[in-house]
């Protein structure tokens, strides 16, 4: 698995969005900051309620010039159908078939064929800032994501803890 | 009514869920009581000996296998039920563990994971739905299969006794060892045809239930030889003078 501090492999992939079946690269996401998350498989019982949560924050992290993106193995038109079973999502679901991409990253589950419950954030140079995997029986929490982009993009040193707002006396990262 | 049809075809399936006792009572004390009366007709020329001897080996056997086929079945049924009761415990604890397996499990059966993933939503709406598929799908734990003990234990012992008086009535009817003898292995090789026809052949709807049936007799020939010549081959111990 990718470390902070490596750079992000580059991608560019079929995927869904809004009800329609389109392409997306790393290179063409022009936010700050980027939310990669992968899940194991779409149509499962286990992912929906982060997918759903990335989803209704995805203003809150927008406002954090951050792009959410979510990859796994299933193809575009299964993202299509599974978004729309969903309610429909705000984000895009990219289309890894085959997991090139999750291999890329290094978590990629070789024995199921899937990838992990992983989520990486990248900075404006596409460089991994912060990376994490859960177990396949514990959700990730969108808050704690979200709560990580803005600690990154605060640029200050950020205790254990730390929470938006609450940083009027933590110096600089850099100082 | 189509579902009148499907609960009567479970009752029939349920009974027969009994027929492994019956067969195996029957041909066991068929097999016993044939292999007593051979081995002793060779080791004892006494009939009422060979008669008294096949009638305790009969007695026993029946309350023996009886007891058995019970304590058998009791215990298995408990083992069963406290895995059941298990494993409900851990479906209610983690439901999406269940729904996630069991997506898997129809995959596996030719379903697509989305056509899985909406059969196993439809039957979450109710969690006993989806805990008695678990069950039955997932562990292969139905209600039917935990069967009743007494019932089996009866079944198997009733068996065994109607299956050894196949050889022991003619032997019994027929005043010499050898005549007897030879009676008690014609009525068990026709019966024991007949169980290999009618069960396994028919009931199974092989194509040639005859050969089932010959398998039947060639085991039970088998044994009844074997019985013979051991019973031959042990008399001259009981003709030693013993202190």
């Amino acid at each position: 698995m990718l470390k902070p501090g490596d750079a992000a492999p580059p991608f560019d992939l079929p995927c869904a969005l809004d009800d329609k079946l389109s392409r997306l690269s790393l290179a063409s996401i022009r936010s700050e900051m980027v939310v990669l998350f992968f899940y194991p498989h779409d149509f499962s019982f286990i992912c929906p309620t982060e997918v759903i949560g990335f989803h209704k924050s995805q203003a809150a992290f927008k406002a954090e010039q951050t792009s959410i993106v979510a990859v796994s193995v299933d193809d575009a038109e299964t993202h299509r159908r599974w978004a729309r079973e969903l309610g429909g999502l705000s984000y895009p679901l990219l289309a890894d078939e085959g997991g090139k991409v999750a291999r890329a990253f290094g978590v990629f589950d070789e024995s199921e064929n899937v990838a992990m419950r992983a989520t990486f954030i990248l900075d404006a140079k596409r460089t991994i800032l912060y990376a994490v995997a859960s177990p396949i029986n514990v959700g990730r929490s969108v808050g704690e994501t979200l709560r990580v982009v803005c600690a990154l993009r605060s640029g200050k040193l950020c205790p254990a803890d730390w929470q938006p707002g609450s940083d009027s006396d933590t110096p600089d990262a850099k100082h | 009514m189509p579902a009148l049809k499907t609960e009567e075809k479970r009752r029939t399936f349920e009974r027969l869920a009994n027929i492994r006792e019956i067969v195996f009572g029957v041909q066991d004390g068929v097999l016993t009581t044939a292999g007593v009366l051979a081995g002793l007709s060779g080791a004892v020329a006494v009939r009422s000996q060979v008669i008294l001897a096949a009638l305790a080996s009969t007695v026993a056997g029946a309350l023996s296998m009886g007891a058995g086929a019970y304590l058998g079945a009791h215990a298995e049924s408990a083992v069963l039920r406290s895995e059941l009761e298990r494993v409900r415990r851990e479906s209610k604890e983690q439901p999406y563990v269940v729904q996630e397996s069991l997506i898997e499990a129809l995959g596996k059966e030719g379903l697509s994971r989305e056509a899985g993933y909406r059969v196993v939503k439809l039957m979450s709406a109710s969690p006993n739905v989806l805990y008695n598929t678990a069950e039955e799908k997932l562990y292969g734990l139905a209600g039917a299969a935990f069967g009743n003990a007494m019932l089996d234990g009866l079944l198997m012992g009733v068996a065994f006794l109607i299956g050894a008086l196949v050889p022991l009535l003619p032997f019994m009817m027929i005043a010499s060892v050898h005549g007897g003898l030879i009676a008690g292995m014609a009525t068990t090789a026709i019966v024991l045809f007949a169980v290999g026809y009618i069960f396994e052949g028919r009931f199974s709807g092989e194509r040639r239930p005859a050969l089932a049936g010959l398998r039947f007799l060639a085991i039970a020939l088998s044994a009844a030889i074997i019985g013979y010549v051991i019973g031959l081959l042990i008399a001259p111990i009981g003709t030693v003078p013993v202190g």
